[in-house]
Parts: structure tokens; C-alpha cells; sequence
């Protein structure tokens, strides 16, 4: 310590005599903004942005070696949505970040800090919650910017009243999602030590089952996003693309209302978002 | 100004009282009640005494399993208002990795409320103080571990709180900053400002204070100054030196004398005196002296330290 400071100790002055704690909106925001800072930095951001450069690749690749065979761009952009965001890129980029979002602080200890501000838990619980939601947002937004602008490289002819519509409804999806995925894996994070592999098994096997019948795909968050998106389905031009058709037809549920699925998305944020405030509530620094 | 440990409650800044805390079968903190007031009080105890347990207790981290904690009166858990005027040092090194020093401070004061030019102005001093400025860009994660005891200690005061709790706060400091913080420590206590600071090094906490409390398996053994809790052991002998221009005739004086447990005489010729009763043979000696024509240059209580109080009270 600079000895030219011993005695001025006094020169901060003495705190305010005001203790209520910082408004809830300014300690959210503050929290929020620090730890966006901080999670942009984390080695596992990079393995992310790499995963998330996939799609980007596949319209690449189609765009320079496949141009006249990878269909329209409306058709690229669906079959990417379809199978490549929605059921993959969304959730997983969700469970990265999500995960960690509270309970690694909790679990590390450095929670303590947030803890012996004037600020109450909630607060802390939305701030960190809404850097991590920022944070995969971002990270899925850029690689549908990407894929966009390559698509749209070849041309202004591809940009067709569906095609933006699709393109803005992936949008809403990605937006949607990460919110409802984000908010469950935060809690779950919030909850169990060991989160990543119960987190892995809803996303990649429960979420799994909007491919069987019935009305169970209703309750996964998958069905409902997809429920959300445009339909855009090439025509069948062989046997094997008539079965497959045929095959989804017999199991496909008729759509819910898009407004339905859109509360349950919202619904599914607030719930676990309520639930992982009263988790971070009720937990303890052990270590 | 009442100092230290013990204090009655009206005066009290942090209240504990029978508060007890397990962890499945293990009993962390055992039936605990402690008072303390202005000024620096060490809480002094082995390694898993129940010390962290206990600062978490006090600091609203960590709910007690019984009784009840206060500081300013307040449940701190309850009224996260009242963190504005406490500090609290943890134990563990951990710090958010990924942040740089000058950003974490800074979050810190943002969320004790204090505006972009108070925040710069308390983050270059406490930077400054702590030597760290140079550092202030780096991440967290690359600082040695006197560096993170150094924010973990800037980070607890930055704000200027009344209340201040420190869990072993000079873990990892290299010589230099140990000395410079526990002149700081004890500013702080001069300063009015109630410091709990816990070690399980002796005199470090020696060197903080006189006040301590002592810890161990869970229990509060005794609290107040090093000499109230000596003194509250009369079966256990105090090693006192007497040094005298005739140090046989007194050490003749002083065998069968009461509360003289033993008498000898060390290499420098001074009288060494065993008694098991402190306060009433200091308060006897004087008398005994002018009766008898024997003089005294110097009183020293050679076992006052923490480390032969602790070692007594501690045995099992």
C-alpha cells in the first residue's frame, strides 16, 4: 500500500446514511451490463461462436459449390431454421450459457459480492439472467445476420416478401427461445450442482419428442417455437420424399394458435424465471 | 467509547445470540452468543473452529440452523439496506475471473449506490492504497494471491462502511502488505469502525488487537481483552517476571506467599513467579513489596500471549 496514503483514509468520506437498497431497475441494469462484460470474455463464448458459424458454413458451401442446386434461399433459410437452430443451436447455446449464468456464481463463490451489496437477490438473479439471455441472443442473431448476407449475396431476386417474413419469424424464434430456454436453464442451474447433463437430456432428448405423435409435443418448448415459423416445404419430386411426407402428415399435430404458443413460451420465462428467484433466495454460501 | 468484544447489546453493532449451525451431522457453530462494539475484536481460533461458518452467520450469507444474528440491530438477509454500511472480506480467494480489477471495484460502489465520479474517484483510491493501480486493467484471474487479498480487501471497503468483517484477511500477503494492512485494521478501529477479523495465526491477531474471541470446535470459549480472559482461568498459572536489584531475597519473599504457585529464577537473574491467580496477586504485590522494603523495577506478564491462552483454553 502507498505509504503517501496511510492517513487519508478519512479523504473517501463517510457512506450515506440512506439504506434502502438501490432500485431494483438500476441494480438490474448495473448487474446486467458488468456481467455481459464478463460472460463476452469467457473461453467458452469462442467454442459457441464456432458452433454458431455452422449454418453460416452450410450457406457457404451451397452458395459457392451448389449454387443452382440448394434450392431457393426461402427454402435454405427453412431447412436451417427447421432443423438446424430450432432443435440444435438454440438449446445448446441456451444450456451454455444459461447454466452458468447464476449457479456458477453461487457454486464458485463469488456471489458473495452481489450478496453484501444493498441489493435485493432478485435483482441480482434478472441482472445476470438478462446478460446471459443478451449474450446467446447475440451469438444466434450474428449467425442468422451471416447466413442472410450470404444469401442475399447472390442477388436482390432472393429477397422475396416470404423469404423476409421468414427471415424476420426465425427471428422471433431465436428471440423467444433463448428467452424460455435461457430463463429454464438458469434455474436449473440455479438448482442442481451439476447441471449440464440433466440439461443436455431435456434439451436433446425430451425436446425430442415433437417428432412423436400426440399432444405431447405440446409440451415441449421446440413444438411451439417451430409452431411459430412459416411453413415452407419443398414438394416431394421422389418416393422416398412422398413417404417421409406421408410419415410426417400421420404424426404432425394440427398448429395451435400462434398466440397460444407464444404465451407458452412467455409463460415458461416467467415461471422459471419466478422459480430461479426463489432458488437464489433460499441458497446459502457453503464454501 | 465502548471497544471491542463483550460489549453490552445497547451498544452492540453485531449481535449473536445462541446461534448454532450444522451441516447434516457436523455442528459448524454450536450454541454461540457474542456482543461487539466499535473498534477491531479478533476472532481467534484453529483452522474449522466454525470462524467462516460464523462471519457468514453474522454477514446474512448463511442462515443459523438456531438463535439469531443482528448487526445494527437489523437481520441483514431481511433488510439488504443495511449492506450499505457493512463490509465483509471473505475467506476464499475466489473473485469473478473474468472481470479486471478496476471493473470489479467499480461494480461494487455502483451497487452501493454511489454515482460515476464518486465510484472513480473511491476506485483510483482504494487502487492507489492498495497498490494495484498498475494492475487495474488486468483480469482478475491473472493476480497472485496477495494481489486478490488486496482487492477482496479493497472491495470490502471501498464504500467506507461502519461495520467491517474480515476472514482472515492476510492470507497470502507477502510481509510488506501484511504489516501495511494490519496498520490499516487498525486504523480502522481508531477510526470508530467495528472490525470482526478473523485468523488462526496467532499473532496477527495479536498484532490487530487486544480484543478477541475465542473460538474453537464450534464454541465460543471466551471473549473480552487477552489479560480479562487470562484472568477468567485462576486454576491456570500466570507466568509473571519480576526484575529486581535483589532478585534471591524476593524470590525467598514470594515462596508459600498466596496465589504463588511457584517460584524460580531465569538466566537474566529475574524472578519468575507462577501464580494462579492474576488479579489478585497483582493487586497484593504492591502491598507486599512496601511492607517488606523490596523493590521492583519492572512487571512483565510473560505468558499473556493469545498463543498460551489459546493453547489452555483449547486443550481437550
Amino acid at each position: 500500500m502507498s505509504e503517501a496514503n496511510q492517513n487519508t483514509m478519512s479523504a473517501v468520506g463517510t457512506p450515506s446514511g440512506n439504506v434502502s437498497p438501490l432500485s431494483s431497475l438500476s441494480a438490474v441494469l448495473w448487474i446486467a451490463w458488468f456481467s455481459l462484460r464478463e460472460m463476452s470474455r469467457r473461453r467458452r463464448l469462442l467454442s459457441l461462436a464456432a458452433i454458431n458459424l455452422l449454418p453460416v458454413v452450410v450457406v457457404l458451401i451451397v452458395r459457392i459449390w451448389y449454387p443452382d442446386q440448394g434450392g431457393t434461399a426461402q427454402l435454405q433459410l427453412s431447412a436451417l431454421t427447421h432443423e438446424v437452430f430450432v432443435p440444435f443451436l438454440i438449446p445448446i447455446v441456451a444450456i451454455f450459457v444459461g447454466v452458468s449464468a447464476i449457479g456458477e456464481q453461487v457454486e464458485d463463490g463469488t456471489i458473495v459480492y452481489p450478496w453484501t451489496r444493498p441489493v435485493r437477490r432478485r435483482a441480482i438473479y434478472l441482472g445476470r439472467l438478462l446478460a446471459a439471455q443478451s449474450v446467446a441472443t447475440l451469438l444466434l442473431a450474428g449467425s442468422l445476420i451471416l447466413c442472410f448476407l450470404i444469401m442475399v449475396s447472390s442477388g436482390p431476386g432472393v429477397i422475396t416478401w416470404d423469404f423476409l417474413k421468414l427471415y424476420f419469424f426465425t427471428f422471433l424464434v431465436i428471440f423467444l427461445g433463448v428467452f424460455a430456454y435461457v430463463a429454464l436453464f438458469a434455474a436449473m442451474g440455479t438448482f442442481l450442482k451439476k447441471p449440464i447433463l440433466p440439461a443436455i437430456l431435456f434439451a436433446f432428448m425430451w425436446e425430442g419428442v415433437s417428432k412423436v405423435p400426440a399432444r405431447v409435443q405440446e409440451l415441449t418448448l421446440r413444438f411451439h417455437l417451430t409452431n411459430l415459423l412459416p411453413q415452407t416445404e419443398a414438394p416431394p419430386d421422389d418416393l422416398p420424399g412422398m413417404l417421409e411426407a406421408l410419415l410426417t402428415a400421420a404424426v404432425k399435430r394440427s398448429p395451435v394458435p400462434e398466440a397460444q404458443s407464444v404465451a407458452v413460451l412467455v409463460a415458461v420465462t416467467l415461471v422459471t424465471t419466478a422459480v430461479g428467484i426463489w432458488l437464489l433466495r433460499q441458497k446459502e454460501i457453503d464454501k | 467509547m465502548i471497544m471491542g468484544a463483550g460489549v453490552e447489546n445497547s451498544q452492540a453493532r453485531i449481535t449473536a445470540d445462541r446461534v448454532g449451525k450444522w451441516f447434516g451431522e457436523v455442528i459448524a457453530v454450536n450454541n454461540c452468543s457474542l456482543s461487539v462494539g466499535a473498534g477491531v475484536v479478533g476472532l481467534l481460533g484453529s483452522n474449522g473452529a466454525g470462524k467462516s461458518t460464523l462471519f457468514k452467520m453474522l454477514a446474512g450469507l448463511t442462515e443459523p440452523n438456531q438463535g439469531e444474528v443482528r448487526v445494527f440491530g437489523r437481520r441483514l438477509r431481511d433488510e439488504v439496506g443495511w449492506y450499505r454500511k457493512v463490509g465483509f472480506c471473505p475467506e476464499n480467494e475466489v473473485l469473478p475471473e473474468w472481470m479486471t480489477g478496476r471493473e470489479f471495484l467499480s461494480l461494487q460502489l455502483r451497487l452501493m449506490g454511489f454515482d460515476k465520479a464518486e465510484v472513480e474517484r473511491r476506485v483510483a483510491y482504494w487502487l492507489e492504497r492498495f497498490e494495484l493501480t498498475d494492475a487495474a486493467g488486468r483480469r482478475l484471474g491473472g493476480y497472485s494471491k496477495g494481489m486478490r487479498q488486496k482487492m477482496k480487501l479493497a472491495q470490502a471497503l471501498a464504500h467506507d462502511p461502519e461495520v467491517i468483517f474480515l476472514d482472515e484477511p492476510l492470507n497470502g500477503m507477502d510481509p510488506v502488505s501484511r504489516k501495511q494492512s494490519i496498520d490499516l485494521v487498525r486504523e480502522l478501529g481508531e477510526a470508530g469502525r467495528t472490525v470482526l477479523v478473523s485468523s488462526h495465526i496467532l499473532p496477527e491477531v495479536e498484532s490487530m488487537t487486544s480484543q478477541i474471541i475465542l473460538i474453537d470446535r464450534g464454541r465460543v470459549l471466551a471473549e473480552g481483552s487477552v489479560t480479562e480472559i487470562r484472568d477468567k482461568i485462576p486454576e491456570h498459572p500466570t507466568t509473571v517476571a519480576l526484575v529486581s536489584d535483589d532478585p534471591r531475597h524476593l524470590a525467598g519473599f514470594l515462596i508459600g506467599q498466596d496465589h504463588v504457585v511457584s517460584v524460580g529464577l531465569d538466566p537474566d537473574e529475574r524472578v519468575i513467579v507462577k501464580t494462579d491467580h492474576a488479579i489478585n496477586f497483582y493487586r497484593t504485590l504492591p502491598v507486599w513489596l512496601l511492607d517488606n522494603g523490596l523493590a521492583v523495577e519492572e512487571i512483565l506478564t510473560l505468558d499473556d500471549s493469545l498463543e498460551a491462552v489459546f493453547d489452555y483454553l483449547t486443550q481437550p
